[in-house]
C-alpha cells in the first residue's frame, strides 16, 4: 500500500461482496471442486481408526484406534516405503529443477525462432506420452528373452542381461525415464519467469560488457530464485507421492525389484487391489499425507527463516 | 487411474449421506400397481456392446412384465480393478441395485454380510416371492449354508455342477513324443520330462507361457496339493494368497504350508530348476500377454486354469486351433487325490440391504431360476441368433464369433443342471469327467464357518505384503538359496502375526466344531 494514499471508509462485508461478485461468482467452479473432492471426503478419514461396517457406517462402526496402522510396523514395509519415497522425490525435484532451469536458459539462448518452436514442442511431447505405453516400451527395450537391447548383446556375442531381477539398476532407469517425461514440460514456467526478466537488466548487462555465461550467472540465476523456491515449495507438499502411474507400469507385480522400486502408492494399490479391505489402505493415506504435510511446513518454516519474502505462508 | 480415484473420491464424499439414507432406508413398497417395477441386478464382467443382450432383456422383460409386472436390467462390474469395484459399489450403498451377484469363496460373500451389504431373507419372505428357489434348496438342505446368526443372507447357486480346481493344460501329442505312454503326465514333477523336450524340441515355443498375475503362486500349489492332504482354508485371504490349512489327516487343526514342513522347499526347487531350465520367459513376473493365447497358437507347450475352463473352452479351441494336439489336463492333487469339490456358494444371489423392492427381486429371482423360458433366455439368449439346440446339444448359428458376438449376461447366482444342455464346444467326455472327479473329490468340510475377521484384517493385510514379496519371486524360482529366501519369509510373517491369527481362526474353528463335528 503506497503512503500517499487517502484512507477510505472501510465497507460492509455485504458491500465488499457486491462490489466484487463477479470475481466471487468465477470462483465459485473453483471452490466447489475443492469442496466436493477435497473437503467433503476429510471426515472419511475416520474409516482408518475403525473396524468398519456397512449397517453402521463410517461414524457408527467400532472404534479402533491405531491398529489399522500397525500392520505398516509389522509387515516391516514402513522403513522402506517411506525411504524409497522420499529418495526417488528428491531425485525428481533436485535433478528435475536443474534440468528445467537449464533447458530454459538454453531455450532463451535460442535465437532463431523456427528452431526454437520446433524444439521446444519436441521436448514437450514426451509428457503427453500415456505411461501405459511407456511400461510396454520399457520391456520391449529391457526384456530378457525378445528385448531389443540384448537381442543387440547377443548379436553383438555378449551375454544378455537380466534386466527385470537387477534392482539395483532400476532407481537409475525410473529417474532417467521419470525426467525424460516431465523436464520439457516443466522448463516451461522458467521460461516464461524468464521471459518476464526487466529487459533493461540485460541491456544494462551488455552494455558492461558482460558474455553470455555472466549474464546467465548474475542475472538471469538471481531472477529465477523466487520462481525456483515456490515450485521447490509445491513439490515438496507431493514428496510423499510419487509418479503413481509410472512405478505402477514399469515394475508392476515383479517382487524381485520392490526392495527399491516400491512406494507407498503402489504398495497401497496393490493392498487395496488384492484385499477387501478399506480400513487399512486408508491408514497408510492418512500416514502419508500427515508426513507430507509435516514435511512442507517444515521447509516453509525454514525457508522463513532464510527469507521471509519466498515463503509460501 | 485419474478416473479410478475421481470415482472412488466421489463415492467416498456421498458416503456420508448413503450412510445416513442406509441406516432410514426400510424396504418400503411404492410400487404403482400399473406400472411394472425394475429390477437391477450387479454382475461380474465386461458389458457386452454388441445389442445381443439388449435384445434379449426385451424378449425376457416382455415375459417377466406378463409374469409379475417387473423388467430386469443389469449392472455390471467390469473385470478392470474388479475387486476394488465390487467392494466399493458395495460401500456406497447405491440403492439402484436390488440383486447383488455374490461368493463365499472368492466374492467375499461373509465379509459383506457380516458388515451389513446384504438384506436378511426371512422364510416366509423366501416362501411368498422364491416359493420355487425356496422349495428346492430346503430340499437339499442347503439354506443353513447361508445363514449369519441365524438369518439366511443370500439364495446358493446349489444345483449347478461345476470345477473350479486348477491344473495344467498340456499336449497329448508333445508329450506322447516325450515319452509319456498316451500322452498321459500323471506326477506334477513329470512336467520337468515334458518341458524340458518342448524346450528341446519346439523352438518357437516356450514350455509353459506363464504370465504375470493373479496366478503367481501355480507352481507352488500344484506341487504342495499333490504332496500333501492339506487344503486351503477358504475365506481367509492375505493379499492374493491363502496361506491358511487343515489336514485331511487333522481336519480340525489349522495349519499353513507355507511355514510348517519341507514340502514349500520341494516345490521352490523345483520352481528353480523349471526357471534354469527356461520353462518361462525369464522376466515372467513383468509379461502380459496373453498366454492362453499362446497356448492356442502353439507357442506355449501348457497353460493353467480350471478343468471347467478345460472341459468348455480348451478342448475345443485346441481340436480347432491345434488339430491333433489332444489336449490334456493334469490337475493338482491328481497323484494323491487332495481334490475338493466347489462349494455350493461359489456362486450366489443376494438381495441388497437397500433394495427399494426387495419382495419383487425374490419374484424375478425366482423365474430367472427356475422357468424355463426366462432361463433360456438370460443364460443362452435368442434361439437362433444367440444359439441354436443340435441334437439336443447348444450349439451357435453359422458364423457366430464367441469372442464378438458373445451374450455376456454372466448370471453365476442360481443356474440349474436340469436346464443346462451340453454345449458343441463343450468337451465330449465332460460328464464322465465329472463323474471321475466327484468319484475322488471330497466335501468342503466347513462351508457353514463363518470368519470373524474384524481382528485379524490388519494382520493379514502385513502379512499379504509379505507373501506379495516372496511368493511370485519362489513361484518362479527367482531365488539362488530358495530355502534361505523360505526361512526369511517365515520370520517375516510370524513378525507379522502369523501365529496371533492362526489361534484367532482355530478358535474360530473349535467353536464351530462344536455344533459341525469334523469326520
Amino acid at each position: 500500500m503506497s503512503l500517499t494514499q487517502t484512507p477510505r471508509r472501510r465497507k460492509s462485508v455485504w458491500g465488499q461482496v457486491k462490489s466484487s461478485r463477479m470475481l466471487i461468482l468465477m470462483c465459485v467452479p473453483a471452490l466447489a471442486f475443492f469442496i466436493v473432492f477435497n473437503y467433503a471426503p476429510l471426515p472419511g478419514i475416520w474409516i482408518a481408526f475403525t473396524d468398519f461396517n456397512y449397517r453402521d457406517g463410517i461414524f457408527g462402526s467400532p472404534f479402533v484406534g491405531l491398529k489399522n496402522f500397525q500392520f505398516l510396523i509389522k509387515s516391516g514395509m514402513l522403513w522402506d516405503l517411506t525411504r524409497n519415497t522420499i529418495l526417488y522425490n528428491i531425485a525428481f525435484i533436485v535433478l528435475g529443477n536443474i534440468l528445467q532451469i537449464a533447458i530454459a536458459i538454453m531455450f532463451n539462448e535460442v535465437r532463431l525462432k523456427f528452431f526454437k518452436k520446433i524444439t521446444q514442442g519436441i521436448m514437450f511431447l514426451p509428457y503427453f506420452i500415456s505411461v501405459v505405453l511407456i511400461g510396454v516400451i520399457a520391456f520391449n527395450l529391457l526384456n530378457y528373452d525378445t528385448g531389443a537391447l540384448n537381442t543387440l548383446i547377443k548379436q553383438t556375442g555378449g551375454d544378455p542381461l537380466k534386466i527385470y531381477s537387477m534392482a539395483g539398476l532400476w532407481p537409475l532407469i525410473i529417474i532417467i525415464i521419470h525426467l525424460w517425461q516431465s523436464t520439457g514440460y516443466g522448463s516451461i514456467v522458467y521460461f516464461a519467469a524468464i521471459m518476464g526478466i526487466d529487459k533493461g537488466l540485460f541491456e544494462a548487462a551488455e552494455i558492461d560488457g558482460a558474455s553470455a555465461w555472466q549474464r546467465i550467472r548474475f542475472v538471469i540465476l538471481p531472477s529465477l530464485k523466487p520462481t525456483f523456491i515456490i515450485l521447490f515449495l509445491f513439490s515438496l507438499g507431493g514428496i510423499m507421492s510419487g509418479n503413481f502411474g509410472l512405478f505402477w507400469n514399469l515394475i508392476g507385480n515383479n517382487a524381485t525389484l520392490f526392495s527399491t522400486t516400491d512406494i507407498i502408492e503402489t504398495s497401497v494399490y496393490r493392498m487395496v487391489m488384492s484385499q477387501n479391505n478399506f480400513t487399512t489402505s486408508t491408514a497408510v493415506g492418512l500416514y502419508q499425507s500427515l508426513f507430507g504435510f509435516a514435511i512442507v511446513m517444515t521447509a516453509n518454516w525454514l525457508v522463513r527463516r532464510m527469507n521471509k519474502d519466498y515463503a509460501l505462508f | 487411474m485419474k478416473r479410478r480415484i475421481l470415482r472412488t473420491g466421489a463415492v467416498i464424499a456421498t458416503l456420508g449421506m448413503g450412510v445416513t439414507m442406509l441406516a432410514a432406508c426400510t424396504a418400503a413398497s411404492e410400487d404403482d400397481p400399473s406400472k411394472p417395477t425394475a429390477i437391477t441386478m450387479l454382475v461380474l464382467g465386461d458389458k457386452p456392446s454388441n445389442g445381443r443382450l439388449e435384445a434379449m432383456l426385451d424378449k425376457l422383460n416382455a415375459n417377466l412384465k406378463k409374469q409379475v409386472n417387473a423388467t430386469l436390467d443389469l449392472y455390471y462390474v467390469e473385470w478392470a480393478d474388479w475387486q476394488t469395484q465390487y467392494n466399493v459399489q458395495l460401500l456406497s450403498g447405491d440403492d439402484n441395485v436390488d440383486l447383488i451377484t455374490t461368493a463365499t469363496d472368492w466374492l467375499f460373500g461373509w465379509e459383506n454380510a457380516q458388515k451389513g451389504a446384504f438384506l436378511p431373507l426371512s422364510e416366509d419372505m423366501l416362501k411368498e416371492n422364491a416359493p420355487k428357489t425356496w422349495a428346492q434348496v430346503d430340499a437339499a438342505g442347503d439354506w443353513e449354508l447361508t445363514k449369519l446368526d441365524g438369518e439366511i443372507q443370500f439364495i446358493p447357486e446349489d444345483n449347478y455342477t461345476q470345477y473350479t480346481n486348477h491344473g495344467f493344460f498340456y499336449r497329448g501329442d508333445w508329450a506322447e513324443e516325450a515319452g509319456f505312454p498316451g500322452g498321459e503326465i500323471t506326477k506334477f514333477e513329470d512336467f520337468t520330462k515334458y518341458f524340458q523336450w518342448v524346450k528341446d524340441n519346439k523352438p518357437d515355443a516356450y514350455p509353459w507361457d506363464a504370465a504375470s498375475g493373479a496366478s503367481n503362486d501355480a507352481v507352488l500349489t500344484g506341487y504342495l496339493q499333490g504332496h500333501t492332504d492339506q487344503m486351503t482354508l477358504q475365506g481367509v485371504s492375505a493379499g492374493n494368497y491363502f496361506p491358511y490349512t487343515t489336514s485331511e489327516s487333522d481336519p480340525g487343526t489349522v495349519t499353513s504350508w507355507l511355514m510348517e514342513g519341507d514340502e514349500l522347499l520341494g516345490a521352490a526347487e523345483l520352481a528353480k530348476e523349471w526357471n534354469k531350465i527356461g520353462v518361462w520367459r525369464e522376466d515372467s513376473l513383468n509379461y502380459d500377454g496373453d498366454t492362453r493365447e499362446e497356448f492356442y497358437s502353439g507357442l506355449s507347450g501348457a497353460d493353467q486354469h480350471h478343468t471347467q475352463t478345460f472341459l468348455t473352452q480348451i478342448v475345443d479351441n485346441m481340436n480347432k486351433k491345434q488339430p491333433g494336439s489332444n489336449p490334456k489336463m493334469f490337475y493338482w492333487g491328481e497323484e494323491n487325490g487332495n481334490l475338493y469339490k466347489d462349494i455350493k456358494t461359489h456362486g450366489a444371489m443376494a438381495v441388497s440391504a437397500n433394495s427399494k423392492h426387495p419382495e419383487k427381486a425374490l419374484q424375478v429371482y425366482d423365474l430367472i431360476r427356475n422357468d424355463k423360458t426366462d432361463y433360456d433366455l438370460l443364460n443362452f439368449g435368442i434361439e437362433g441368433t444367440d444359439y441354436v439346440m443340435q441334437d439336443g446339444k447348444l450349439g451357435f448359428p453359422e458364423g457366430y464369433d464367441p469372442s464378438k458376438d458373445a451374450l455376456g449376461s454372466n448370471f453365476w447366482g442360481g443356474r440349474m443342471d436340469e436346464y443346462e444342455p451340453l454345449k458343441v464346444s463343450d468337451a465330449p467326455n465332460l460328464k464322465d469327467v465329472y463323474a471321475d472327479l466327484d468319484k475322488v473329490a471330497r466335501d468342503y468340510p466347513y462351508s457353514t464357518l463363518i470368519i470373524d475377521k474384524s481382528s485379524i484384517d490388519p494382520t493379514l493385510a502385513a502379512m499379504g505384503a509379505v507373501l506379495s514379496e516372496y511368493i511370485p519371486q519362489l513361484n518362479y524360482g527367482k531365488f539362488d538359496d530358495p530355502a534361505k529366501a523360505i526361512a526369511e519369509m517365515r520370520q517375516k510373517l510370524k513378525d507379522a502375526g502369523y501365529d496371533e491369527v492362526r489361534e484367532s481362526l482355530q478358535a474360530d474353528i473349535d467353536e464351530w466344531a462344536k455344533d459341525h463335528p469334523l469326520k
